[in-house]
């Protein structure tokens, strides 16, 4: 039992220590625990309706981009505490343990340190979770009252996660203590040397580095569209490696080329931290690498989600465009059924025109089940009186121009310009495709084309012997698109069909708050969710680096001191030293991000540059604050 | 040549512990040092000789008495006055080297200027003339960790002296060299002091280090018990300090 006391009491001790640890761990676990709570929440309940399939391909592939995350991280912190504490560690085998019982040691402690971060995690997690789900609803634009809800299930995946994986580094770690000399224990992770490398080997790093990740940045600016897909995967590999390769090569290069250049390092005190940054990238290497990289993915990702939301806007803009669609075999008077739809909403707009439904062996509908034609005079007044663009000029007797639609998961973007249909065994030449919503939701549905005001006429003879079917088509937008369901008993009224199915009329009514695209919100704003954890991620990771550089830095800033140097001088070299380290991964992310993103938006077609503002944004304000804490911290324990 | 008074010492006590547990380890010390003096303080561990080294170079406070440093009382003096003075008057060379390890032996000795502002083709050349009487040209380019301790130990006694101190402070310097590494120090040292570029205060238990002062204080029981000065002969006066070590019974090898 004594070893258990000595564990608590070390505990106690040192809470400073072991809460950076406790505290970084937590955050695993809480964000862990609020991502299962909302799988496992109501909130998912509500879209249940929806695309259910969807949502579960995309949940599960976060979850497991959120284990191997919640992996490495554990790992990170665990290996960063463990050289902590190996120097206190090895002084125990001083005073008569073996190295089976400091493992042993290590055990209780880090068991401690594991159950105090699960239970602060999962509390902080219940603490939230409601607001976390509030956020993720508002963010998905999905009505749902979110009851406090918590599942059990969503505590006993969390736990069992985080104590698998921390059970796992603690393992290690003993392990690591046990078979380590008593020597290499008292030095701990202290780095004693400036490890020399060969030149050539400087040179070939600095070299390949360089030429690789430009290598990737022309990968990345040529991808354009699905065809160019090996180019993007070729220039995620090349980024990844050759931002290891930078961090490795050519940044030390630089940082050991400025210690040796004497008039520079004694010039405003430099020589205190370009010094040991230099000593310390050799080991700190992969530390930036690894952040660099995260940060990328974290804006790429947020990326995805941003160009989801364009499209999801655009396809909701698209639905919107007209509340109410009707359809029917005769016509009808616009004004009166506008005064109907009056009587309980007010009506922003409304347009008509004719359209012309066609059988499969007269105009080939290719993927649609329907197809149809429309005049271009009337076409262009609808477009009018709705308020869209409509720019195109009449085509000739043999051309028409495509209408089409917004399709979530395409990533072509489809120009039939100069492709050539057959309408009626005659052939019309394209002029081009169209994806504003003239026609509204009938464009979603069916294959339509707009041809000129003759041809209109002359395949209007075709409705005569059967083998077209002309239609009145009208459409009204109402001003509060919400309110849909006030004048539905009215336009119900109106639906009709005749026994043999010539005469008809039919209603079609756009719920804004019902689209079975909601799924797409919901991603979106996981998403945003997995940006918020990577870059957060990102932040703790130089945090707790920075902390581990002070903690062997503390000796040395003593002699400093004792050596009557200016405690100001010496802040300011902290300073400099810590700012430069949270510098080089943000301008990288910065630099990189723009090629991914640009990337990224050539081949989903949309225009993405103010998700780099926003996300450059967004780190440069965590990165500053989590620096300026850094700073802080490392001030006050190196300078009292 | 008149020697100008640089440390004066007078009614010097320091007590450790709090109220009633107040323990005296130093008691009514009085001492001068003059300009060009090179004093090694003796006396058996435990005796206070770091603990006057630390009061002596501001880096502790005393329980009574003053200290003058160039006429200034440092024992009044302000935190940031303190560092300032430390940054412009005083050198240290303590037992364990204290070099950077992260930086080479030539950024090293150059701190304290370059931190100080001084400019760089000023810093290098202070740093080459340093480097050259502790014999340390060959290694200006090599880190601590490639390095002997008595070379380490030179590069210090190079970097607190850079700044041109009025007075260096040595707290066993040669603790944890060899004989032939502690020769070379001191005599790099003894070099220094006869140029008449350095006061040196040095703490020592060894009577063969303590043979190339000019003076040597014994310490023990808080006090001062005896004083020697060296004549000509450098044997001579270690045989001289060895039968005071063993009269007054402090430490013998
Ligand atoms: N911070 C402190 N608090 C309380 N007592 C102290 C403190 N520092 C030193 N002492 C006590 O003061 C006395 C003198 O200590 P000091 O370190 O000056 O001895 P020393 O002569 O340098 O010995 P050594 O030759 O072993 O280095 C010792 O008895 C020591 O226990
Ligand atoms: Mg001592």
């Amino acid at each position: 039992m004594k070893l258990y006391t000595l564990a608590w009491s070390n505990f106690k001790r040192s809470v400073r220590e072991f809460g950076v640890l406790v505290l970084s761990l937590a955050f695993s676990v809480f964000i862990f625990f609020n991502f299962q709570n909302i799988v496992f929440s109501d909130a998912m309940d509500v879209l249940e309706n929806y695309n259910k399939d969807y949502i579960d391909i995309v949940t599960e592939t976060l979850s497991v981009v959120f284990v191997v995350f919640l992996f490495f991280f554990i790992w990170y912190a665990s290996n960063v505490f463990l050289n902590q504490r190996k120097k206190e560690i090895g002084i125990y085998i001083f005073m008569g343990l073996d190295n089976r019982r400091i493992g042993k040691l290590y055990l209780l402690e880090s068991g401690m340190v594991g159950l105090f971060a699960l239970a602060f995690g999962l509390v902080a997690g219940l603490a939230f979770s409601k607001l976390f789900q509030m956020i993720l609803l508002r963010l998905s634009r999905i009505s749902a009252d979110v009851r406090f809800s918590f599942s059990l299930q969503s505590v006993m995946i969390t736990s069992a996660m985080f104590l698998t994986i921390h059970g796992l580094m603690t393992l290690k770690g003993c392990h690591t203590l046990r078979t380590s000399s008593v020597l290499n224990l008292l030095s701990g992770a202290k780095q004693k040397e400036m490890k020399p490398e060969h030149r050539a080997v400087t040179t070939l790093r600095i070299l390949a580095g360089t030429g690789i990740l430009a290598a990737g940045y022309v990968a990345a600016w040529r991808t354009g569209d699905l065809d160019s897909l090996e180019l993007g995967l070729a220039a995620t590999i090349l980024v990844i490696v050759g931002v290891y390769l930078l961090y490795s090569g050519l940044i030390p290069a630089v940082l050991r080329a400025l210690t040796r250049s004497k008039g520079y390092l004694y010039k405003k005190q430099r020589t205190l931290w370009v010094n040991s940054l230099a000593f310390r990238i050799k080991k700190n290497y992969r530390t930036y690498a690894m952040v660099t990289v995260l940060m990328i993915s974290a804006v790429t990702v947020l990326a995805v989600s941003i160009a989801m939301q364009q499209r999801y806007e655009r396809m909701v803009w698209f639905d919107q465009t007209y509340t109410y669609q009707i359809i029917s075999s005769h016509e009808w008077d616009g004004e009166e059924i506008c005064e109907g739809i009056e009587e309980d909403n007010e009506v922003s707009y409304w347009n008509s025109f004719r359209l012309l439904l066609m059988d499969a062996s007269v105009f080939d509908s290719r993927f649609q089940n329907m197809s149809g034609v429309v005049s271009y005079s009337q076409v262009k007044e609808a477009a009018g009186r709705a308020g869209l663009d409509f720019t195109w000029p009449e085509p000739g007797a043999y051309e028409a121009i495509d209408v089409s639609h917004e399709i979530m998961m395409s990533f072509v973007d489809e120009d039939r310009a100069g492709e050539k249909i057959t309408i009626d065994g005659e052939t019309y030449e394209l002029l081009g495709s169209t994806k504003t919503p003239y026609l509204g939701n009938l464009q979603t549905y069916m294959n339509l084309a707009i041809v000129s005001d003759a041809a209109f006429e002359r395949l209007h003879a075709l409705a005569e012997n059967g083998r077209a079917v002309e239609n009145w088509v009208y459409n009204y937008r109402i001003a509060v698109p919400e309110n849909v369901d006030a004048s539905r008993p009215y336009l119900t009224g109106l639906a009709e069909r005749s026994e043999d199915g010539s005469v008809y009329t039919g209603v079609n009514f756009t719920d804004p708050l019902n689209r079975d695209t909601s799924w797409v919100c919901v991603m979106y704003s996981l998403c945003l969710f997995l940006f918020a954890t990577f870059v957060l991620a990102g932040g703790s990771i130089m945090f707790l680096k920075t902390g581990n550089d002070v903690y062997e830095d503390h000796e040395r800033y003593q002699v400093l001191c004792r050596l009557g140097i200016p405690r100001r001088i010496l802040g300011k070299s902290v300073r400099s030293e810590i700012c430069f380290t949270y510098c080089c991964p943000f301008v990288l992310t910065v630099l990189t991000s723009w090629f991914s993103v640009r990337a990224l938006g050539n081949v989903m077609k949309e225009d993405l540059f103010q998700v780099n503002l926003w996300s450059a944004g967004a780190i440069l304000v965590l990165f500053t604050l989590v620096c300026a804490f850094s700073v802080r911290m490392a001030r006050r324990k190196l300078l009292g | 040549m008149i020697m100008r008074q640089l440390l004066e010492v007078t009614n010097l006590s320091k007590n450790y512990g709090r109220g009633n547990y107040q323990a005296p380890v130093l008691r009514n010390i009085n001492m001068t040092v003059c300009e060009g003096d090179f004093l090694a303080i003796m006396g058996p561990s435990g005796a206070g000789k770091t603990t006057l080294l630390n009061l002596l170079s501001t880096l502790d406070a005393p329980t009574h008495g003053s200290i003058l440093l160039d006429g200034a009382d440092i024992t009044h003096m302000k935190n940031h006055e303190l560092s300032i003075l430390r940054r412009d008057k005083i050198g240290f060379i303590f037992q364990e080297y204290n070099l950077l390890d992260s930086m080479t032996l030539q950024d090293n000795i150059a701190l304290p200027l370059s931190l100080n502002g001084v400019k760089s083709s000023e810093v290098i050349q202070r740093v080459a003339e340093q480097a050259k009487i502790f014999r340390l040209s060959a290694h200006l380019d090599k880190y601590p960790y490639q390095l002997s301790g008595g070379q380490k130990q030179r590069a210090a006694s190079a970097r607190a002296l850079i700044t041109k101190p009025r007075i260096l402070f040595a707290d066993e310097p040669t603790g944890a060299l060899d004989s032939r590494s502690s020769r070379d120090l001191l005599t790099c040292l003894k070099t220094v002091n006869d140029a008449g570029q350095a006061t040196i205060l040095m703490v020592t238990h060894d009577a063969y280090s303590a043979s190339y002062a000019k003076q040597v204080y014994l310490l023990k029981d808080g006090q001062i018990q005896c004083r020697l000065n060296r004549g000509q002969d450098r044997k001579e006066f270690y045989e001289e300090i060895l039968s005071m070590l063993a009269t007054l019974g402090g430490e013998q090898e």
